[in-house]
């Protein structure tokens, strides 16, 4: 079938990503390829062909970009703060920055509660303060889309509601030596809170799994930014540090627990709204990532696995290792993510696509290596938090990888199309959501707070 | 018939302000109102007009508003600005130069190169 809008959308995508479009550009483009299209059905002319029509006599988008790369030489920064030409959208983007700024404040807020119960100091209670750290970045990225997208009461409900469920179980159970619940509620925290953001991004079509891959586009957009951000706010601070000590006046405890802690609680939600006010921006950039960071993990996995079959010594000597183990899986999968959300799902097989499975298959093999280990260990000391959820894990990563390896190898093979890897990936994401909920609100009283 | 390539990118600024001084308009009408006005001869590529009135715009010769249709889609409108139709008559003069050389090249006996 063919289907108008996600055509429109791809070739809106693809217009942008050639770099010298600012938003009001594509949008007046937009609105003349839809012109034409509706000039043409009008006439009996069936969707598909109005729009190949309209697309043709649009022209090339490489030559388009040319053209304006030459009206608009202001970058990219300047486009997005200038404001808007009319007032209503120029008095509406005024409000956006305004009140992206406030929430951005209010993460910052958030980020001193536990001063407030006598903990002031972030490097004497780190542990406090990372495991609530999700919980004082996300919601105003949670306030931030429910506003942008006008959401239901519903979903303000839904949303206090599973703060507080996981604000009360991280600071409330208690947590005896050595720490292991709690450290794992750390890890755990941010991933389940994923499935809360995903649904607010969705909004009220937030259950079709379409719409999964642009929260995955949109979450890994949003790394990157608030990555980029933070590198420049780190290498400021630091010029900043080192010149009050030149006057003698050593601010060390202001930058890290006040500064630190309003940039860090406070950066998600200005990238949210910086992806998701230009998006053509970092979609040039995501592709590229992929593609240079997939064939480096190739690289890794092979020396690794290659590493552990000559030496005979599987991970199983060191938990620390194992660990580690799944989190070079679970980054793996999300290179596979990202590969998948920078792709075109109509694009047929090529090579990449078997670098792709390559990786996916070695991650499999050092997965099946390291439950190996994980097993021979719990059969041995039984089951330990760290442990179970090491397994655990595991087993949501296997299984993950095994239909990612079907699924691109029935691809390759040309027996499926693209598009039912995606399906498959975004059916099966909120399963590892889940399972990081279970572990942090559930393993702390099953393992007795330890 | 195929206009010249340079011809066409000559005549482009000219002709979107001869249109917009009937009266504001936007993109998609003034690409339609040329193929009608030239009995479908001049052609452009729809995507090139816009970097041509976005040209014009940052040279003061139109201003741009966005408007909303019945049917709720927006649409940059474009006026022409007093400065436009000075640049206007101008460059109409100068076609009009032109025009008027090549018509009395084309008519024999007039002021034809021989009788010089």
């Amino acid at each position: 079938m063919f289907d108008l809008e996600s055509q429109i959308r791809k070739w809106r995508r693809h217009v942008q990503s050639a770099g010298s479009l600012g938003a009001q550009d594509v949008e007046e483009l937009e609105s003349h390829l839809r012109d034409g299209i509706v000039e043409l059905t009008e006439r009996g002319v069936s969707d598909e062909e109005a729009f190949i029509v309209s697309i043709r006599r649009m022209g090339d988008a490489k030559a388009l970009d040319h053209e304006f790369a030459k009206v608009s030489t202001e970058s990219v920064w300047r486009q997005l703060l200038v404001p808007a030409a009319d007032e209503a959208a120029r008095r509406k983007h005024r409000t956006e920055i305004i009140a992206v700024l406030l929430l951005a404040l209010l993460g910052g807020l958030l980020g001193k509660i536990p001063a407030l119960f006598g903990h002031p100091v972030v490097e004497e209670s780190a542990l406090i303060y990372a495991r609530n750290a999700g919980l004082f970045a996300f919601p105003p990225v949670a306030i931030y889309l429910i506003w942008r997208r006008a959401l239901s009461l519903r979903f303000v409900a839904v949303t206090a509601v599973t703060f507080a469920v996981f604000a009360l179980a991280v600071n409330v159970y208690p947590s005896y030596p050595p720490h292991h619940t709690e450290i794992l509620a750390v890890l755990h925290v941010p991933i389940a809170l994923l499935l809360l953001l995903m649904a607010l991004y969705g909004g009220p079509e937030w259950r079709r799994p379409s719409l999964r891959l642009d929260f995955v586009r949109f979450a890994g957009e949003v790394f990157i930014y608030s990555v980029l951000i933070g590198l420049g706010a780190m290498v400021l601070i630091l010029v900043a540090g080192a010149m009050f000590q030149l006057a003698g006046v050593d601010i060390t405890s202001l930058i890290l627990n006040w500064l630190a802690v309003f940039g860090g609680c406070g950066v998600a939600v200005v990238a949210a709204y910086l992806v998701e006010k230009k998006k053509g921006a970092i979609e040039t950039i995501a592709p590229v990532l992929a593609r240079i960071f997939t064939p480096l993990f190739l690289v890794l996995l092979l020396g690794l696995v290659i590493t552990m079959a000559l030496t005979g010594q599987g991970p199983s000597e060191d938990r620390e290792l194992l660990i580690m183990f799944d989190i070079v899986l679970a980054l793996v999968l999300g290179l596979v993510l990202y590969t998948m959300s920078a792709r075109d799902a109509e694009k047929p097989a090529d090579w990449w696509d078997g670098i792709v499975l390559a990786l996916v298959i070695l991650a499999l093999v050092a997965d099946a290596i390291a439950l190996s280990g994980i097993v021979g260990r719990l059969a041995t000391y039984g089951f330990s938090p760290n442990k179970t959820a090491a397994l655990g894990e595991n087993i949501v990563l296997m299984v993950n990888l095994v239909f990612l390896a079907v699924g691109y190898f029935r691809f390759l093979s040309g027996r499926s199309r693209y598009q039912t890897v995606v399906d498959w990936q975004m059916r099966y994401l909120p399963t590892h959501a889940v399972w990081a909920a279970f572990v942090a609100l559930a393993f702390p009283p099953l393992f007795a707070f330890a | 018939m195929d206009i010249q390539k340079d011809l066409v990118a000559a005549s482009a600024t000219p002709i979107v302000l001869s249109l917009l001084r009937q009266g504001d308009s936007y993109g998609y009408a003034i690409i339609r109102k040329v193929r009608e006005v030239s009995g479908e001869r001049i052609e452009w590529t729809d995507g090139m007009l816009y970097p041509v009135l976005h040209r014009l715009e940052a040279a003061g010769f139109v201003r741009s508003t966005w408007k909303t249709a019945d049917s709720g889609r927006r649409r940059k409108y474009y006026r022409i600005t007093r400065q436009g139709e000075a640049e206007l008559a101008r460059l109409k003069e100068q076609w009009n130069v032109v025009h008027s050389a090549l018509q009395r090249l084309a008519e024999p006996g007039k002021t034809g190169v021989e009788d010089v």
